[in-house]
């Protein structure tokens, strides 16, 4: 249609456009590298912990005294943690998941550390420690109370049966059930799988093996033991206050020093993802701010000093909406130009990225959907000045002024 | 002549206020954004102790499996921690001019005050070189010497925090803390001091805060202290005592040598590596030769503290700019071109194409000079805004530590602006000037 | 084929009401060559806007080309000057960053016409108007006189029944001024309306029928003759 004259007038002053192009590319290319990168970040802050994260919290307590009898004790304040009205199971735990801190240990399909070998993020838990968790069991059973044993800080003593998550079974078991099989730690004990939890997570979120998790039917040390409880639903902030008031009124040789949530735990570890996330976002609006900004006061302007020519062609018999047509066909011209400009640009940089940092490479759909964003941008910041154009009378030919 | 263009620039400015509000924005925008990420980068990646970065060393023994190597991503980099055996070893040694050896603890603390609460202190057991070797200041009295290592003997030196919190603020020399089930005497209490990052010990984060509490390193063993940093086992060994974890091939103490010239460092180098040979002899460190001195740059470097993300963010930071840039370009290449008549007549009037340049330039810089005063504004706000949201939020630190106005950002925000502005100005200054004065003078 | 009756046209700020057109009366035969003069102010700049329906007017009527155009819409009226009204403009009006080719181009591609007739229409405007060997360049690389023969061009490339001249010399100097006039000349031999305002005496006189507005309003002093050509200086005073 008018593409020719666009093109010509474009191609002996191409200034404004290119810069125009410039940036509708450089912006595509931040952009869609920038929500890959948000996006991965919020499907890991995202996952599915398979706890009940809402729910649990945390009591650290600090023995303080010869009055403090390490299992004795535990056990007196887990049964006063049970027999509060709001909650629904306590235990003793070594370690917090999603908190960056942990035990891991590795365990062999055969004696000797011969066979498969999986590592195992494990976490020292009695009786209720699954239901605590609010773990979902897939196959097998709980740990029977009179498993669970205290085991000194120093021991190398094994538990005899362990809950593992299938990401575990997996590795030590490809394509069989790994229920009632047995595994072997470093120093050739044998240790039972009885139930198998669909899936965890544990301490580390940025580990590659974050999912492998293992229950260990141990009261743990008290050096690094502190009771985790799971509240019923809704009642966590009350319970946590009860829980801190109703211990701490006990006077058996403990301090309890802290009540945190595993909520506001796992926020803190993730707090650097959302810290990024939320960078980029800000970023990201800025950018395509800026860009639309920036293109309609380029649009704007060109409309202001061609005034002249506008009202010529009207004069000659262009209608309002041929002006329209002009300017918007002008502006898809330019856009089109960045956009393409863009995607190179934009596989680039994600190729670099992904090389220089390790991240992972760009999904080709975010292009696709970067580039529909920026068309828009660009249209919607041409709509008032091309309106504006449109606006110019006629009558602005004969002026001589 | 600066003060006649400094007034046809603020002329021009204002004759179209909205256009150069557009282009002041768009290099605040840009400069704020690079100014926030430039602080939290730069402060990841000072230098925390410049004056003696290159004399101290961290010590590593390559005593891992023969089966795999420590780190599968980075396989030839030797663990970041001693066996017990092997730091006492070469600690006591005296093979460097100066050494220490040191982990994290934590023990309950029992203030005496009233209405303080009872909390869990974290505590570096550590050799008594500690002090002098990492340049630690003091508010009231000093280190212990290395006798009370052996003891080992109840004293403590108190962080500055931790003598806010139990003592006021007073001179607590002399007087008792109790840690645990030990009465510790105060022999010192340290100004505030939280080197960022903090290089000696970074397993628990690079950023956070140092430990609440100092006591000699004869404790740790003498009351079978829990471990608070890592602790790493490769080899499954029987044992059921705390001389079993002693005795063990479990990684869990640093160790820090001085080394003040070349020739220190290879002596010692030397033997380390002779110590290695002999444990090798009797059947331990599997693999091959591989034991490092990182001085404490090379420390950093290999514990990746400034973040892959960080040198990502920077890099869109940059290009962010650019884009703003590119837009002040067109606005400025608009405007001037818009106003040609207007330079046309001055040209005619006896301007040189050197003297629109300059006048336009001028117009350009200050353009700059507010964008980068603005962004500077809004990046101050931005990182109070990152410490309210993350730093209380969550009681990390870090966040605290890394957000600080950091006068080298500021400066170089400010030249960054005016770069920026001259770039930006560049081309439409030029092609401004270029035109003959009568194609402008025509009416149409 | 053009006739304006008791036309009115009123421009109103929130101070005052000026009467550009009052009661504006003019009848033009097909064929005519008339010039409209008169002072500055007079209303002849509005006269022209009205006349190419480039404006819309207050009251009256006005027949062009057999057709009433007094109450059209936008689009209809931008239709009726793409194929009816030739305009030339004092300062040309080029595009300056098409060439020329594509500058009479302009509103041919309007009407929505193949390019093929496009093309033929185009060559034979530029040869009209003597300037075929110049249709790459761009108007910045034109004389003066060679820019307002392009506009010609563009005028007469769709065959309009009306051709409106504001002032066509008057950034001309007197060489090119005559080129340009006898180019009207010609055009308007070969049977094309013209209607030209102008303060130019001179020009004034070329015309055939002169036609004076004043205060908004038309007085008529020189009548309709067909194959009167003025060419002295000295043969009728001008009106001042």
């Amino acid at each position: 249609m008018d593409i020719k004259p666009i093109l010509s007038s474009l191609r002996r002053s191409p200034t404004g456009a290119i810069l125009v192009a410039l940036q509708i590319a450089l912006a595509l290319a931040i952009t869609v590298n920038s929500l890959y990168i948000i996006v991965q970040r919020i499907e890991q802050v995202g996952r599915d912990p398979g706890i009940d994260l809402k729910n649990i919290f945390y009591v650290s307590f600090v023995p303080s005294g010869d009055r403090f009898q390490g299992e004795v004790t535990m056990r007196e304040d887990l049964q006063l943690l049970r027999g509060l009205p709001g909650v629904a199971a306590a235990t003793v735990v070594n370690a917090v998941p999603l908190s960056g801190g942990g035990s891991a240990s590795s365990m062999y399909t055969e004696p000797n550390e011969k066979g498969k070998r999986s590592d195992m993020n494990y976490f020292q838990v009695d009786e209720q420690g699954l239901d605590t968790f609010g773990a979902r069991l897939a196959e097998g059973r709980n740990f029977d109370a009179t498993t669970v044993r205290k085991i000194d800080r120093n021991s190398s003593e094994a538990p005899a049966e362990i809950l593992v998550t299938k990401d575990v079974a997996r590795e030590m078991f490809p394509g069989e059930s790994a229920l009632g099989k047995t595994v072997y730690t470093g120093l050739s004990q044998p240790v039972r799988i009885v139930g198998i939890i669909d899936h965890m997570l544990g301490s580390w979120p940025s580990s590659d093996k974050v999912g492998n998790v293992a229950l260990f039917p141990v009261i743990s040390d008290e050096s690094f033991a502190r009771y985790m409880v799971r509240a019923r639903p809704g009642q966590r902030e009350e319970m946590m206050k009860m829980a801190e008031d109703a211990l701490s009124k006990v006077d058996n040789g403990r301090v309890i020093i802290r009540v945190r949530s595993q909520e506001y735990i796992a926020a803190s570890t993730y707090a650097d993802d959302r810290a990024m996330a939320t960078y980029l976002i800000v970023v990201i609006a800025l950018l395509l701010g800026i860009a639309a900004l920036g293109i309609f006061g380029l649009a704007a302007f060109n409309v202001s000093t061609r005034t002249k020519q506008i009202g010529t062609r009207r004069a000659v018999g262009a209608r309002r909406t041929d002006i329209v047509r002009y300017f918007f066909l002008e502006n898809w011209m330019i856009t089109t130009v960045g956009v393409v400009a863009g995607c190179l640009l934009a596989l680039l940089l994600g190729y670099w990225l992904s090389t220089t940092f390790e991240l992972p490479r760009l999904k080709l759909y975010y292009l696709v959907f970067g580039a529909l964003g920026l068309w828009c941008v660009g249209l919607a910041a041409t709509l008032v000045p091309a309106r504006r154009a449109a606006g110019v009378s006629p009558a602005v030919a004969t002026r001589t002024v | 002549m600066f003060a006649y263009d400094l007034r046809l620039a603020l002329l021009s400015l204002r004759r179209h206020p909205g256009l150069s509000a557009l282009m002041v924005l768009a290099v605040a925008l840009g400069i704020a954004v690079c100014a926030i990420t430039f602080t939290v980068y730069h402060a990841m990646a000072t230098n925390p102790i410049p004056h003696k970065s290159r004399q101290l060393y961290a010590v590593t023994l390559d005593t891992w499996s023969a089966e795999r190597p420590y780190n599968d991503k980075k396989p030839d980099d030797p663990p970041d921690l001693l066996t017990h055996r092997d730091a006492t070893a070469l600690y006591a040694s005296g093979a460097a001019p100066r050494s220490v050896v040191m982990y994290k603890s934590g023990a309950l603390l029992l203030p005496e005050r009233q209405g303080v609460k009872p909390f869990i202190a974290t505590l570096r057991v550590t050799t008594h070189e500690f002090f002098p070797m990492f340049d630690v200041p003091f508010t009231y009295g000093g280190g212990w010497e290395a006798a009370a290592d052996q003891g080992p003997q109840p004293v403590v030196v108190l962080s500055h925090e931790t003598n806010d919190k139990v003592f006021g603020g007073e001179d607590s020399v002399g007087r008792t803390i109790r840690l645990g089930k030990v009465e510790y005497r105060v022999v010192g209490v340290l100004k505030p001091w939280a080197p960022s990052p903090k290089f000696f010990d970074l397993t628990n984060g690079a950023f956070e805060d140092p430990e609440d509490a100092y006591i000699p390193y004869g404790w740790g063993r003498a009351l079978e202290m829990p471990v608070y940093g890592n602790t790493n086992c490769w080899k499954s060994e029987a044992g059921d005592s705390y001389t079993d974890f002693l005795n063990s091939e479990c990684i869990w103490q640093e160790m820090w040598a001085e080394l003040p010239t070349a020739a220190d460092r290879d002596k010692y180098q030397a033997y380390i590596d002779n110590y290695a040979r002999s444990q090798k002899a009797a059947g331990r460190m599997p693999r091959p030769l591989n034991n490092r001195l990182y001085d404490v740059g090379q420390w950093l470097d290999r514990n990746e503290v400034v973040q892959r993300d960080n040198r990502v963010l920077i890099g869109i930071a940059l290009l962010f700019l650019g884009v703003c840039l590119v837009n002040v370009v067109g606005l400025l290449l608009a405007k001037f071109l818009n106003a040609a008549p207007l330079t046309g007549l001055r040209r005619a009037l006896g301007a040189s194409r050197r003297d629109v340049i300059r006048q336009h330039l001028t117009e350009v810089l200050l353009v700059g000079l507010a964008g980068g005063l603005l962004g500077l504004l809004l990046a101050i706000a931005g990182l109070g805004g990152i410490r309210a949201i993350y730093g209380s939020d969550f009681n990390r630190s870090s966040y605290e530590r890394l957000t600080q106005i950091d006068p080298v950002v500021v400066v170089v925000a400010l030249v960054l602006s005016l770069a920026a502005g001259a770039i930006a100005g560049l081309y439409p200054s030029w092609r401004i000037g270029r035109t003959a004065p009568a194609v402008y003078l025509k009416s149409q | 084929m053009f006739e304006m009756h008791n036309v009115t046209k009123a421009y109103r700020t929130d101070l005052l009401e000026t009467h550009a057109l009052r009661e504006f009366s003019l009848k033009v035969e097909p064929g005519e060559f008339v010039a409209v003069t008169g002072p500055s102010g007079s209303g002849k700049t509005t006269f022209l806007n009205v006349a190419g329906l480039l404006e819309s007017f207050d009251s009256g009527s006005y027949r062009l080309d057999g057709e009433d155009v007094s109450r059209l819409d936008d689009d209809a009226r931008s239709r009726f000057r793409n194929r009816k009204i030739g305009f030339i403009f004092q300062s040309f009006n080029l595009i300056p960053d098409l060439d020329v080719f594509d500058n009479v181009d302009v509103p041919l591609r309007y009407r929505r016409m193949p390019a093929a007739e496009r093309r033929e229409r185009i060559t034979s405007a530029l040869d009209l108007v003597g300037l075929s060997s110049r249709m790459k360049h761009l108007p910045s690389q034109l004389s003066g006189g060679q820019q307002q023969r392009v506009a010609i061009a563009r005028a007469l490339a769709g065959d309009p029944a009306l051709l409106l001249a504001d002032e066509p010399t008057g950034n001309l100097d007197s060489l090119m001024a005559r080129q340009v006039l006898d180019l009207l000349e010609q055009i308007n031999g070969m049977g094309t309306t013209i209607v030209m305002v102008t303060h130019d005496p001179e020009l004034a006189r070329r015309a055939h029928r002169n036609v004076q507005v004043i205060d908004g309003q038309i007085t008529d002093f020189k009548p309709y003759e067909p194959q009167h050509h003025v060419n002295a200086v000295a043969a009728v005073p001008a009106f001042a």
